[in-house]
């Protein structure tokens, strides 16, 4: 059995290192890149999300590397990521790729039927303990690893120069990669702090303070850096502080652990905050978008930038919302849909004319109240 | 109180249990005008452009209901204990305000069945006592809307067609009287008088519909209808080598069992609508005549038509024992249920599935299905539809399809099922 798992940003190092500590075969998929999802898209219905196709993509890519099982997790509804495994694993059969595909989820609500699959996967050589203690040490790596995704977007608008920051963040990555023990992990973070703070005394920072823009929406473009076009990257460039409202461990600790983890940015606040916009979960990360919406306003950012795949039936709802927030807390909220025609230049300009508006505003030659149209409606 | 309610989406389905309910509350719900271009116009305004259409449609009809007191837009998120219904009509109300015109108070109320019958109740009573109504009343009320909704469900599925179904909970539809010889008229009418809703009083053309396909075909020579037909293959064209010559034949099998042998190609034979086909797809899209440019109509005409609400629930839940993971939506579960009932009987001759640009539940069924129906050898074939839609579009690839089954059936060549 050589396990495979679509990417989703930098949780294959979680998933790594959770296969590798079980002793169980794995095999990381390539990055993803442009060829990948022309894999996908080809196999892939026409009107299926951008996840989808790019999943798709990483396990064609993967089966050339020997993969012969998937890893995905499940969903109960209703969002369309909850039947993926099952849509993958039909469209993949017919297109004659023999993939055995186990589902991560929880069935009906309870831990057990995910202990079962767990087990499926760990083979008999694994006692319980050692399974727990393995996907405890992976879940803490998944919570470092955002406090160094987190750094690094500090980190990216205050330096100046683009190619220190991506050389600081990985060479952090590598760190995590390696780290085999709760100390070398907890030290990862520790580090890049200090490196980032070497290369401020060493006079190679900015001296303003950057515009602060949320990134809210759907998770997968929010963590994959190739579906949002590096879109958190651009703004780092133009000087802009990027917080999100979903990281990797929040995620996890929500869909797979059932809140008994809440991981490095909880989401349980969200629905709270949302309530006078939206009063009940509409699935995905609706309901949370919204939330982190308000949150964001509230926390007084400059901006905030919705990303969702073209389709994405939950952020739609969440869409028809933000212009409500907008206006409420007069903050700019523009939406970027992606799908496998976005273009880099397209979204590029947005995000610069979006980013551009964003100072204008501070520096207070436009007044609050004035800008109010730039959701693109 | 006057209490509107809007003709779209979740009117298809669930309209005669709101009806009852609040007729059983004394208080009156009236749906809003059948769907016409204004309506659509004004939906198109005001909706967010990344939904659907049929949000788009309800967009509309929400800014429709002028004279009434209220709106009343419940939040139906689930109606079974295992499913949800699409994302979308969990964000209503929220989602829709923009449309809502100003000063216009909306009425709202969870509906979620996953809860147990107890909890959607207590929610029904806390809505109840919104309107200054007792436990007891809106208790009463929920009976007699279960009633209505039962009796309009088991109507639909003994055939009775959506429009003599709903005729006595919303006086505003009205079951055609000649329903196959209307269905002509309309088709003829439309083909002739392009972009317009149907007439009701269908005017002259004395043609059947088949006459109108032919001449139509004829009119646009070889290459069009080349074109069309690809279109129908769509990506499936790999596909066609797997198929090859025993697909026919098993089918042909199929039909002589079923003693409705065909005897050949006489002309007489081509007149006489023989075909069945069923359209599947959310009913607020083959029911929503204007939108869906009358394709039931149009069918209806040229063919025995099925549809998903006819098909029984042990029949749906039978169609979707091939799946290893059960469906989460309900509209996705019937329909992928009942096309694959369709796909492996010998009762439909193919299988149309009405989709919307921007369905997000139907991407994925429609692919499921068309598995289901590739496997078992059965025409199948998707028309989405959005605002833009032309009727010329629709037309072609409809008489395509139906030209290709029909030669399937009159076992005239090999021909596959996916063109």
């Amino acid at each position: 059995m050589k396990v495979t798992f679509p990417h989703m940003g930098n949780a294959w190092i979680v998933i790594q290192a959770l296969f590798e500590a079980l002793d169980v075969e794995v095999v990381v998929p390539p990055p993803t890149g442009k060829g990948t999802l022309n894999l996908g898209t080809k196999l892939a219905p026409e009107s299926a999300c951008l996840p989808l196709k790019i999943n798709l993509g990483n396990y064609i890519e993967a089966a050339a590397k020997g993969a012969d099982t998937i890893v995905i997790t499940g969903g109960t509804g209703p969002c369309r990521f909850g039947f993926y495994g099952e849509s993958e694993r039909q469209i993949l059969a017919d297109a004659g790729y023999d993939f055995e595909v186990v589902i991560l989820e929880p069935p009906d609500g309870s831990l057990w039927g995910l202990a079962q699959r767990i087990r499926y996967l760990a083979g008999s050589k694994n006692s319980w303990a050692r399974i727990v203690g393995a996907v405890r040490f992976a879940y803490e790596k998944s919570v470092v690893l955002d406090q160094v995704e987190d750094l690094v977007h500090a980190a990216r608008p205050r330096f100046g120069d683009a190619v220190a920051a991506e050389k600081l963040y990985a060479k952090a990555r590598q760190h995590l990669i390696e780290g085999t023990s709760y100390t070398s992990l907890h030290q990862v973070p520790l580090r890049l702090a200090q490196a980032i703070r070497d290369h401020q005394a060493a006079g190679g920072s900015g001296d303003k303070e950057p515009l602060r823009v949320g990134i809210v929406g759907e998770i997968y473009t929010i963590l994959e850096p190739f579906a949002s076009l590096d879109v958190e990257q651009q703004l780092g460039a133009l000087g802009v502080e990027v917080d999100r409202s979903i990281y990797l461990s929040g995620w996890v600790g929500q869909h797979v652990f059932r809140g008994l983890a809440q991981g490095y940015r909880p989401l349980r606040a969200y629905p709270r905050l949302a309530k006078p916009y939206l009063g009940h979960f509409v699935g995905g990360h609706g309901l949370e978008t919204v939330g982190a919406a308000v949150n964001f306003a509230r926390r007084g950012f400059d901006g905030i930038i919705q990303l969702l795949p073209l389709g994405c039936m939950p952020e739609i709802v969440a869409a028809g919302i933000l212009p409500r927030i907008q206006a409420d807390f007069s903050i700019p909220i523009m939406t970027l849909t992606l799908d496998e025609h976005t273009g880099r230049a397209g979204l590029q300009t947005r995000v610069e004319a979006f980013v551009d508006l964003l100072e204008r505003r501070k520096s207070g030659r436009l007044k609050r109240g004035s800008v109010l149209s730039v959701a693109g409606k | 109180m006057k209490v509107g309610f809007p003709r779209a989406v979740y009117y298809y389905d669930y309209f005669p249990f709101w009806a009852g309910f609040f007729e059983s509350l004394n208080l009156e719900l009236v749906a809003s005008p059948l769907t016409n271009r204004r309506i659509m116009e004004s939906g198109l305004k005001k909706a967010s452009d990344e939904t659907c259409l049929p949000i788009k449609i309800l967009a509309g009809h929400i800014q429709a209901l002028k004279d009434v007191d209220a709106l009343f837009l419940p939040r139906m998120v689930s109606t079974e204990e295992q499913t949800y219904l699409c994302p979308k009509l969990l964000g209503l109300p929220e989602s829709i305000f923009p449309a809502v015109p100003q000063g216009m108070p909306v009425l709202t109320v969870n509906f979620n069945r996953r809860l147990g019958k107890r909890r959607l109740l207590a929610e029904l009573e806390h809505f109840g006592a919104s309107l200054g109504k007792s436990r007891v009343e809106v208790h009463r009320a929920f009976e007699l809307g279960g009633e209505w909704q039962e009796r309009f469900e088991k109507s639909r599925l003994k055939g009775l067609s959506f429009a003599e179904s709903m005729e006595e909970f919303d006086p505003v539809v009205r079951p055609k009287r000649r329903k196959a010889e209307e269905g002509s008229q309309n088709l003829a009418s439309a083909t002739v008088r392009g972009k317009e809703p149907p007439a009701r009083e269908g005017q002259g053309a004395e043609v059947t519909g088949r006459e109108v396909t032919e001449q139509e075909v004829v009119g646009r020579g070889g290459s069009d209808r080349g074109v069309a037909e690809r279109e129908v293959v769509g990506r499936e064209v790999t596909e066609r080598k797997v198929v090859g010559g025993e697909v026919t034949n098993r089918k042909v099998a199929g039909r002589e069992a079923a003693g409705r042998e065909p005897t050949g190609n006489t002309p007489e034979e081509r007149k006489e609508p023989s075909l069945t086909i069923a359209l599947v797809g959310h009913s607020y899209l083959t029911q929503e005549t204007y939108a869906n440019l009358n394709l039931l109509g149009r069918l209806q005409s040229q063919a025995t038509v099925r549809l998903v609400e006819e098909v029984e629930a042990g029949r749906i839940a039978e169609g979707l024992r091939s799946q290893r993971k059960a469906l989460f939506w309900s509209h996705a579960r019937k329909i992928l249920g009942a096309g694959s009932f369709f796909s492996r009987g010998d009762e439909v001759d193919g299988i149309i599935y009405l989709s919307c640009f921007g369905c997000g539940t139907d991407s994925i069924t429609q692919d499921l299905l068309a598995r289901v129906a590739r496997r078992e050898h059965k025409p199948y074939m998707v028309l989405t539809l959005d605002e833009h839609s032309g009727e010329a579009g629709l037309v072609t690839r409809l008489e395509a399809f139906l030209d290709m089954t029909e030669r399937r059936v009159r076992r005239e060549s090999d021909v596959s099922a996916h063109g």
